[in-house]
């Protein structure tokens, strides 16, 4: 247990002494919060819903970067730098391993999700009910998934270039491509209909359902689910494939 | 059955390259061993099958009477690779306490840092700024983490300097004299001649020895017999004995090699060839290992 704890309590630490992760995952989305919803005029009908929409769009979007990103990049490093192979031959088990870089994860994604949300209360005074504020958190936290699994995905690479190109701009494409940046609504038709079936579409959409008063779609949440087995599955082959190697 | 480590007919191939070819040997507690070699002659392999990190193709590698990858194994190793392992984005400090959080008795911190020679310094630097001889120094004192009962290093002096070289093999002794079976790989001789009680000399995946650093040394330093003889006089008779190894002349002088030098002077005198001024000598250690190092890399 004691393991376990000094596992989380290291990935957490080296998550927040990371600039890349401080930069893309916490300065750049409260930045283009501020420039979309104050510099820009967007001529939104409704300034205020605007606000909160944009500022899920940016929360997701922080997230989902963190997610593909942070995760796959550290684990190709670990792989490279050969810790992966000297973590193998102490007595921590493969699985609190695992278990401790997802736990680690998931409480910087709390971290990401909560300095966001003061700033959109700080930047624009975004007021959402306490449940919208927890239910839209708790959607992005846990609609995180397919997007770790598509990190250790990017992990399995071999070089730490081609995982950081390769995440870039998946992560960047994804981004744009699922309305994060700029809505689906306004996109040309054939975007709008690409859109929706990627899995950045469906994350950002539950949380904007929540603050508009709705609640995420069925299909938000099975098309995410359908992205976790696939991503996962995927991994594994390739996993089985390097192995036979 | 109370070996610490015990491998019989080992072998690993890497797409049909044989790189361990049936390698068996057993080390008791309290041992060093060597496993010396050039490079290419399956050494680290050998070590990595050891830790259990790669699959032998074929044959079985216990540790403790037990697999390597069993927890109860993991807890009485400890290892330092050849790659120099550090996690980006911790400080030394950190570093090590959670290595010794994966131990049931971990040694103390302060312990690690007096066999190692990590400085106050070190210990506040993050592993990436960290130069290569104070990587080697915290790989060390990772190694040393878990206060193992065997201990592998794989080429550990490779990117030390030579007194950080003396104070780790300083701390070696040490530790073998608290009992600590150790194992390590290395290109060089003298390490193994100095550090260890046993050498396995390792070649194209194959151990060409097994014993004593005398005995090893005895092994493959050549003994040649040499004399002068009339220009004239044949020496085919001396072709005949199984016991030469070679017979060249150089500077007048005719050499004959072998490894029983007594008996090649028995035949010299048997034959009657007339041989004057004759001198038995020992080739040089390191240009014996450097010519068993160099016919490997010509295979390559």
């Amino acid at each position: 247990m004691r393991a376990f704890q000094m596992q989380c309590r290291a990935e957490i630490i080296r998550v927040t002494r990371n600039r890349y992760f401080v930069f893309w995952s916490l300065l750049m989305p409260i930045l283009l919060y501020y420039i979309f919803t104050n510099v820009v005029n967007t001529h939104a009908s409704d300034q205020t819903a605007w606000q909160a929409h944009y500022l899920m769009s940016m929360t997701a979007f922080s997230v989902m970067g963190s997610s593909i990103m942070t995760l796959g990049i550290r684990m190709v490093q670990e792989r490279t730098q050969g810790w992966s192979a000297f973590i193998r031959i102490t007595p921590l088990s493969d699985r609190i391993y695992f278990a401790a870089q997802m736990a680690g994860q998931s409480f910087i994604h709390l971290l990401s999700i909560t300095i966001i949300f003061i700033a959109g209360a700080l930047i624009n005074g975004v007021s959402l009910t306490a449940l919208e504020w927890l239910l839209s958190g708790l959607w992005i936290l846990i609609g995180s998934f397919p997007f770790l699994a598509l990190g250790t995905l990017i992990g399995l690479m071999k070089k730490v270039e081609t995982a950081a190109g390769v995440s870039n701009v998946l992560y960047m494409v994804l981004a744009v491509a699922g309305g994060m940046w700029i809505p689906l609504e306004v996109m040309p038709k054939t975007m709008q209909t690409i859109g929706k079936w990627l899995p950045s579409y469906n994350f950002g959409n539950g949380a904007w359902e929540i603050v508009h008063d709705g609640t995420p779609n069925w299909n938000n949440i099975l098309i995410l689910i359908a992205y976790s087995a696939l991503f996962m599955l995927l991994s594994k082959y390739i996993r089985r494939k390097q192995e036979a190697v | 059955m109370n070996d610490v480590v015990c491998l019989r007919n080992v072998t690993k191939s890497f797409h049909q390259r044989l790189v361990v070819d049936d390698v068996s040997f057993s080390l008791k507690a309290g041992e060093v061993v060597a496993i010396l070699g050039p490079n290419g002659a399956g050494k680290t392999t050998t070590i990595s099958m050891i830790l259990g990190l790669i699959k032998p193709t074929d044959g079985a590698v216990l540790l403790f009477n037990r697999q390597p990858h069993e927890k109860q194994v993991r807890e009485r190793i400890g290892t330092m690779l050849q790659e120099v392992s550090v996690i980006p984005g911790l400080k030394v400090r950190e570093i090590l306490e959670l290595i010794r959080s994966y131990y049931a008795q971990p040694l103390s911190t302060d312990e690690l840092i007096n066999l190692t020679g990590l400085t106050d310094q070190d210990l506040i630097t993050r592993a990436e700024k960290l130069s290569g001889g104070q990587k080697r120094r915290l790989s060390f004192a990772l190694a040393l983490a878990g206060n193992p009962e065997l201990i592998i290093f794989d080429e550990p002096t490779v990117g030390m300097d030579i007194s950080s070289r003396n104070r780790f093999w300083e701390t070696v002794r040490m530790l073998a004299a608290q009992g600590k079976s150790i194992i390590f790989s290395t290109h060089y001789l003298q390490e193994a001649d100095d550090a260890a009680g046993r050498i396995l000399l390792f070649n194209e995946g194959k151990i060409v020895a097994d014993g004593t650093p005398e005995e090893i040394k005895a092994r493959i330093s050549k003994q040649t017999v040499s004399f002068i003889i009339d220009p004239d006089v044949s020496l085919e008779k001396l072709y005949l004995h199984d016991e030469i190894k070679d017979i060249y002349r150089k500077n007048n002088r005719v050499y004959v090699q072998s490894d029983h030098t007594d008996r090649i002077l028995e035949f010299i005198f048997q034959e009657k060839i007339g041989a004057r001024d004759i001198l038995v000598e020992r080739g040089k250690l390191d240009d014996a290992f450097q010519q068993l190092t160099s016919s490997n890399k010509e295979a390559i």
